[in-house]
């Protein structure tokens, strides 16, 4: 047991670190940034190319598809290094994380050849179609439908709270192609697809983050479907379990909170309630990270990760709640018009329960999994 | 950043298991509050377990993870303070420890041979004299207070920061052990206690809370196996907080769970419960930590 970084991880963060002080403009951290903005957006296909062109793009990824072979921790320290530097790779971090390595494993010659190159130089943005007005954490209940046709699929439905919809340009498309419950097919789907409309969602989370998506009479080549029809929930399954423990959120929150704490000391406001709100913060953070870096050890080892997964995103929501909340308390202002740092925090913390599966859902697979509580009657 | 215990540390979890097995069940009679074994601590001192923390290969944390196990027991024996502080204290200190802290009843302290004084800022080690009565109590340790204070000189700053910090790595790994103990304790209960037709554990009400507390014990161990390795002060304050602050919420949501059995001295939960109430207060308790971790860790 070793909870030290090797000299090589070190260097790789200081190289990460060093690239980002090298080419963020000097206001980031003060500017606005919506994660889905058109603003973002572009900015992420200038910064990804420069970080592919350094070689900290997909650096974990194969050699064959424009990576490095580095191991599971660099990815991880790469992650923990733009996440705390507010996300400079936009919605990038989805191909980088799971759906590069995703269509590596699932996707045809043809899938593989068009879309991951994107992918590993920055230039492609993707969305997530999976929820639905009726399909949220009762995923399998979707009803967005495709319907073969010869040699073409047509797509009829609804998605919604779709993050980066406005403006990417692939959907990774849940979809159902026969009426059963396991009946659902994954599209790789081109956002200029005849059809789609796009709906921006105001939200207290930022600019340009959630969407509602319509898919009227869209065709679209059988060529676009990954994988067999009905493979959806064991590619989405593969794909959940590298996004569970995908962004380290810890990593964000303790800087906010240290940062806020600075504040409060600088300003002779850092009193008892607060040190001790503060205190209890900064070990809910620990906890998640540590409990974070074990389902990051067992994915370099080659482990496949359980029920634990779903227990470090448990406690990382609880970081980012004693954070969020700690702030919201002691520094309202951040909120009003404050420090534009524990501002985006705040936002990007709202979603930390919800996104890639309610904080409930990883409670019932903790007990039924880790636990072996018996299961609910259904 | 290794998770993975090393074969040497593994070899040790594996015969602290053993052990374990032995003392694992409770006794089908009506027992006390307490429930110390003398067997326990026997077979720990033959097997040379009480020393691993100073053995190079293994360390503290190999210690921590022996405490942590060995605190999932219904049977106990002063355990946490001889495999956590004894080896790494400056000179040689003959177990079992007890500490004193500011006047109070103390675990253990009537059959230590070494008792380590905490008073307000002072902390002190001296032998252990026959200078204390039990007392009574719900506690499920033996509780013992000293009939006088033993007057022992304070510990300059450095050892007496040193103690500090050990007793709060110790206190960590001894309650995450406390915490699985409880839950698997309670587990068993909700899975085969029958209301409206089905067992409770089938309740999303109670699988929720439970599996927060699941959660929180992970943590707390995490924070202390951490601590242990790191030798630092901040990081056994965190744990310690980390600790006390998870076993607070946990001890009322088992015993929810288990009605009024949980009430009685016949079923186990208790013994880990009132084990966590007695740690709840030490070192300064919550709030005692919190001054720890601002001063450690937001002290830029």
């Amino acid at each position: 047991m070793e909870f030290a970084w090797t000299a090589e991880q070190q260097q790789f963060r200081e190289t990460v670190r060093a690239f980002l002080a090298e080419h963020l403009p000097e206001d980031w951290e003060s500017q606005a940034h919506g994660p889905g903005s058109e603003h973002q957006t572009a900015f992420s296909k200038l910064f990804c190319a420069r970080l592919a062109e350094a070689g900290l793009l997909v650096p974990h990824w194969p050699e064959e598809w424009g990576g490095r072979n580095l191991d599971a921790w660099s990815a991880f320290i790469l992650a923990e290094e733009m996440w705390m530097a507010g996300e400079p790779r936009g919605g990038q971090y989805m191909n980088v994380n799971w759906i590069g390595p995703t269509l590596m494993r699932y996707g045809s010659p043809e899938q593989q050849a068009r879309y991951i190159p994107p992918m590993a130089a920055g230039q492609s943005l993707w969305c997530q179609g999976f929820s639905e007005p009726e399909a949220g954490s009762d995923l399998a209940s979707l009803r967005t439908r495709a319907e073969r046709d010869g040699d073409l699929y047509r797509v009829n439905g609804q998605k919604v709270w779709t993050s980066y919809a406005g403006e990417a340009d692939t959907c990774f498309l849940l979809a159902r192609t026969d009426a059963s419950k396991r009946g659902i097919s994954i599209f790789l789907l081109p956002m200029d697809t005849p059809g789609i409309t796009v709906r921006q969602i105001p939200s207290v989370i930022g600019e340009g983050d959630i969407h509602e998506v319509f898919f009227d009479d869209v065709e679209l080549p059988a060529s676009a479907r990954l994988g067999e029809e009905g493979q959806a929930w064991d590619i989405v399954r593969a794909a959940l379990a590298l996004e569970r423990v995908g962004i380290p959120r810890f990593a964000l929150a303790s800087k906010t909170l240290h940062r806020a704490v600075a504040r409060l000391k600088a300003e002779g406001r850092f009193g008892h309630g607060a040190v001790e709100q503060a205190a209890r913060a900064h070990a809910a953070c620990e906890a998640a990270r540590l409990y974070s870096y074990q389902i990051i050890d067992q994915r370099h080892q080659g482990l496949s990760t359980g029920a634990e997964a779903n227990a470090a995103r448990y406690a990382t929501v609880n970081a980012e709640r004693a954070v969020g909340e700690f702030v919201v308390e002691h520094i309202p202002e951040a909120l009003a018009g404050g420090e534009t740092m524990l501002l985006a925090h705040h936002q990007r913390a709202i979603v930390a329960g919800i996104a890639s599966g309610a904080a409930e859902i990883q409670l019932n697979l903790i007990a039924t999994n880790l636990l072996e509580l018996p299961r609910e009657p259904r | 950043m290794d998770f993975t215990l090393t074969d040497d540390q593994q070899a040790v979890a594996a015969a602290i298991e053993q052990i374990a097995e032995d003392f694992g069940s409770t006794p089908t009679e009506a027992h006390g509050f307490a429930l110390v074994s003398n067997a326990l601590d026997e077979a720990l001192t033959e097997a040379g377990f009480f020393d691993i923390a100073a053995v190079p290969e293994l360390g503290p944390v190999t210690a921590a993870v022996a405490v942590e196990q060995l605190a999932r027991l219904p049977w106990t024996t002063e355990i946490a303070l001889s495999m956590l502080v004894g080896p790494q204290l400056d000179g040689d200190w003959a177990r079992p420890f007890a500490v004193i802290e500011n006047g109070r009843p103390s675990r253990f302290a009537a059959s230590a041979k070494t008792w380590i004084v905490i008073d307000g800022d002072q902390v002190s080690i001296g032998p252990a004299s026959d200078a204390v009565e039990p007392v009574e109590s719900l506690f499920a340790y033996p509780m013992a207070r000293l009939t006088q204070a033993p007057g022992f000189a304070a510990l300059p700053d450095d050892q007496a920061r040193t103690i500090r910090r050990l007793l709060r790595v110790a206190l960590a790994a001894e309650v995450a052990g406390l915490m699985q103990g409880a839950i698997d304790s309670t587990v068993e209960h909700l899975s085969v206690r029958k209301q409206f037709g089905r067992p409770l554990g089938s309740f999303q009400a109670l699988r929720h809370r439970m599996a927060e507390c699941a959660v929180l014990a992970g943590g707390v161990r995490h924070l202390a196996l951490k601590a242990a390795w790191s030798g630092d002060d901040g990081d056994a304050a965190l744990a310690a907080l980390h600790a006390q602050d998870s076993a607070t919420r946990l001890i009322y949501d088992v015993h929810q769970m288990l009605g009024a059995m949980g009430m009685t001295l016949e079923h186990p939960l208790h013994l880990w419960t009132y084990r966590m109430k007695a740690l709840l207060s030490e070192q300064g308790g919550r709030g005692g930590q919190a001054v720890e971790v601002a001063r450690h860790c937001f002290a830029a």
